[in-house]
């Protein structure tokens, strides 16, 4: 814990730095982009869309260029950020996954939170859906179909440490109801699970349900988000919806290496929230229907702990093994 | 009529010259790719998607597909010469390939399996064309217990890998099993035999172990008789180096084999390639009238695994465009790339924009046809490779190997499986253990689990979900009657005994 009170004391300096500080870095090699993905993953694409963004804005000196560290379950592509100790040139993307994996995995040695907190970016909101044709017209229904037939309703979603998975956690736990939950490796998989009828209910992503709700084929109950998305000002949110749960994003943003001098720190913040404010940037924000996360160095070392407390409890609550 | 005037359409749109540019960019990169280990389509098509943002949608989606369907065409060519596969689904290739160059056809096997790519492809993408939207719905209604007995009828298969012992075989595929079991469990999070490392924590890379047994076990173990290591002979003249009308006939029913079982295994969105070729190969085997032959270099071998997994990606395509559900790792990928176009996949993706659609099929004939032109000559050339001498050879097979896992795997752990695998393929070969159905059961062990325990998840833990589903029941008889074949054997043999004594 000593490690994570130094980060926290640097990212407070660092929040504090003025801007004249940032000047005392810049970049001169090509900076590594370090995704624990490969090639297509979530955070790969984001990482490119990054790099795209930073050139055709000129926010960079330097190339960015997307390393793809897969393996581990993120766990390699922390522990390759961490081994470049010190280092201005290299930054790495995480997801809240990772905080996830730390906490059930023994084996995993490095966490987000020994790497250096410089912004949080993303946070995908998802919506709750159901097949069109499912009896199901409000997420009370199915709630209320639920209760009626315990174990008997399913879910399908990624691993049982994924949001999709937490969603449920939470909705059974405030409804006192439960269904069950049916892992697919697979994004594609798990929509074709709900489009062939093999299972009742599905957490996905906004713009991936968009085309199968104008398609007719798929029909949406509430959306986890705080507000309302634009892509569906009809559809009630879960606490609209009568369930005072905790909407749970999807979170993506930059860490770096431990152990970098605070004017890196400041110089890469400084990059990330110009990068934000860009028109770009807020592009592909709405094209994906994602929603700004952005917080400093500060906030998000703040979030990392507030956040990996309340998920060990939900993954306690879901019979899930902590080891930490 | 209508498909024909779209078609039309589509050609028109393919055949710009920009387009048509984009087409032969996409093959030929695809083509390389394929040829590299290790470097696959995914990897190459997230590389150049930044530079699509500034070429027009139709082009950049030709190109893309290009590079996904062209390397098809490649993976074999390091699968029959070096017996290293250059991807997933090229490791059946590397069975009877692999003998073929050691007999001396390997510029037979070469160009046998771009005909087949050719010939397959092409039927993919009529299958695309035709019958895109109904097959996607068909799609649909497998769940996990038809992939449980999909995968099981893969696993029966086994019994035709098997060389002269049975038991020998059925180990070497439980011990598959074993290393897919390797890694995070999916449904509890909990790590198995992961020995205290993060490297394992993601499971064990079946191109890893494919290469390590094939390639390294194969220098390793040819290492020892370097006193007459002969050179494979390379007959000279053109003719020599191109397969046979014989081969063409022989391979008939292997194109056929191929082109269906690649289209449909492709289309099932837990399916993939590396799948469809071990079902195409064991089909073929399970039908031939020289079964016994299969694993010394028979030319359908070749053909029919080569076939499947280029009518997978036409298959593949299905999903994706109708339904926008993607359903392997290059799909996913074009999928991304759809979307940061500012398309949106799904089911109206192909209404609402025919030239795209349209344009893709049509530049996939005409890649189809690129692909046989640029690779039939390539066949003589590469053929060449096989006169080098085994103390240029043998090195280059190891560079080829550590060099594929190293860009797959970005680690040296990968290096070291790769060794390990590599020993413990030479250890098979020494103690007459056949490696086919190790990689068979590694290639279906995940699948087949995670299948078996979703559908069970889905009964409450009642079995009978396995054979209720009309489908699920086919398959599994299926299965059974693969499993008899070895039975139907001996009895033939005892009939045959029977008929000679009298």
């Amino acid at each position: 814990m000593r490690m994570q009170t130094r980060i926290l004391a640097l990212a407070a300096i660092a929040a504090l730095a003025p801007a004249a500080l940032a000047q005392g870095f810049v970049p001169t090699r090509p900076v590594e982009v370090v995704v624990h993905t490969g090639p297509g993953g979530g955070n790969d694409v984001l990482a490119r869309a990054i790099a795209v963004i930073a050139e055709k804005e000129h926010l960079l000196p330097v190339r960015m260029q997307v390393v793809n560290r897969p393996g581990g379950n993120g766990n390699l592509s922390m522990a390759y950020v961490a081994e470049k100790r010190g280092d201005p040139n290299t930054i790495g993307l995480f997801t809240a996954n990772m905080l996830t994996v730390y906490l059930v995995s023994p084996e995993a040695k490095v966490t987000v939170r020994d790497l250096t907190p410089i912004a949080r970016l993303v946070l995908e909101p998802a919506v709750i859906a159901v097949k069109a044709d499912a009896p199901y017209k409000t997420l009370a229904d199915f709630i209320e179909a639920a209760k009626k037939n315990p174990g008997q309703l399913k879910q399908s979603g990624g691993s049982i440490t994924s949001r999709d998975n937490v969603v449920r956690q939470l909705l059974q736990k405030a409804t006192g109801t439960r269904w069950a939950y049916i892992s697919f490796p697979g994004g594609g998989e798990r929509i074709a699970a709900l489009l062939g009828g093999h299972v009742d209910l599905m957490v996905i992503e906004p713009e991936e349900a968009g085309e199968h709700i104008r398609a007719g084929s798929m029909r949406v109950l509430a959306q986890v988000s705080e507000h309302r998305l634009p892509g569906y000002p009809n559809v009630p949110t879960l606490k609209e919806a009568g369930f005072d749960v905790p909407a749970v994003p999807q979170i993506r943003g930059v860490v770096a290496p431990p152990g970098i001098p605070k004017e890196n720190i400041a110089y890469w913040e400084d990059f990330f929230r110009r990068l934000t404010l860009t028109v770009s940037w807020k592009k592909y924000l709405q094209d994906n229907q994602f929603e700004d996360g952005y917080q400093n160095s500060a906030e998000l070392a703040k979030f990392f702990d507030s956040f990996t407390g309340q998920l060990r409890d939900i993954l306690k609550e879901a019979g899930v093994k902590t080891v930490r | 009529m209508e498909v024909l005037t779209s078609l039309a359409h589509g050609f028109a749109v393919a055949l710009e010259p920009g387009n048509l540019l984009w087409c032969f960019v996409g093959v030929f990169l695809g083509t390389i790719v394929g040829v590299l280990p290790g470097l696959g389509p995914p990897a190459t098509i997230a590389m150049l998607l930044p530079l699509t943002f500034h070429m027009n949608p139709a082009g950049a989606i030709i190109m893309l597909a290009g590079i996904y369907y062209g390397a098809k065409y490649g993976g074999s060519t390091t699968s029959i010469l070096l017996n290293v596969p250059g991807e997933s689904a090229s490791v059946v290739t590397c069975i009877d390939g692999y003998q073929m160059a050691r007999n001396g056809r390997a510029g037979a096997a070469l160009g046998i399996a771009a005909i087949a790519s050719f010939v397959a492809g092409t039927v993919g993408v009529v299958g695309l064309m035709l019958i895109a939207p109904p097959v996607a719905r068909f799609a649909l209604s497998f769940s996990s217990p038809e992939y449980f007995a999909l995968m099981s009828l893969g696993l029966a298969l086994v019994v035709l890998l098997a060389g002269r012992s049975l038991v020998k075989a059925l180990l070497a595929a439980l011990v598959g099993l074993w290393i897919s079991s390797i890694g995070t469990d999916l449904f509890s999070a909990t790590s198995r035999f992961v020995f205290g490392t993060m490297d394992l924590l993601s499971g064990i890379d079946f191109i890893v172990v494919a290469i390590g047994l094939f390639a390294i076990g194969e220098v390793l173990a040819n290492m020892e008789t370097r006193e007459e290591a002969q050179m494979i002979a390379v007959p000279k003249g053109l003719r020599n180096l191109l397969p046979t009308w014989q081969d063409l006939k022989d391979c008939r029913f292997a194109f056929l084999n191929g082109s269906i079982v690649g289209f449909f295994v492709g289309v099932l969105p837990g399916g993939g390639s590396t799948i469809a070729s071990f079902l195409s190969y064991g089909l073929e085997k399970a039908v031939s009238r020289r079964r016994e032959q299969f694993g010394k270099g028979v030319v359908e071998g070749v053909a029919a695994p080569e076939g499947a997994n280029n009518s997978e990606t036409g298959g593949a395509l299905v999903p994706l465009l109708t339904l926008g559900i993607p359903g392997s790792g290059t799909t996913a990928i074009l999928l991304a790339a759809l979307v940061l176009w500012g398309f949106k996949p799904g089911p109206l993706f192909i209404p609402e924009n025919p030239d795209l659609f349209w344009g893709l099929v049509a530049s996939m004939y005409i890649g189809n046809v690129m692909l046989l032109v640029l690779n039939l000559p390539l066949v003589p050339l590469f053929a060449q490779v096989l006169r080098l001498p085994p103390y240029v050879m043998y090195p280059i097979i190891l560079g080829v190997s550590v060099v594929g896992v190293y860009s797959e795997s970005g680690s040296l752990f990968g290096l070291a499986l790769l060794a390990g695998f590599g020993l413990l393929g030479y250890l098979m070969r020494k103690i007459d253990y056949p490696s086919a159905p190790l990689i068979l059961g590694l290639a279906l062990g995940g699948g087949m689990e995670r299948a078996l325990r979703q559908s069970l998840m889905m009964s409450e833990g009642n079995l009978s979900i396995l054979v209720s589903r009309p489908i699920s029941a086919a398959i599994l008889s299926l299965a059974g009657l693969v499993l008899l074949i070895p039975l139907f054997n001996k009895v033939n043999a005892w009939r045959l005994q029977a008929l000679e004594q009298e």
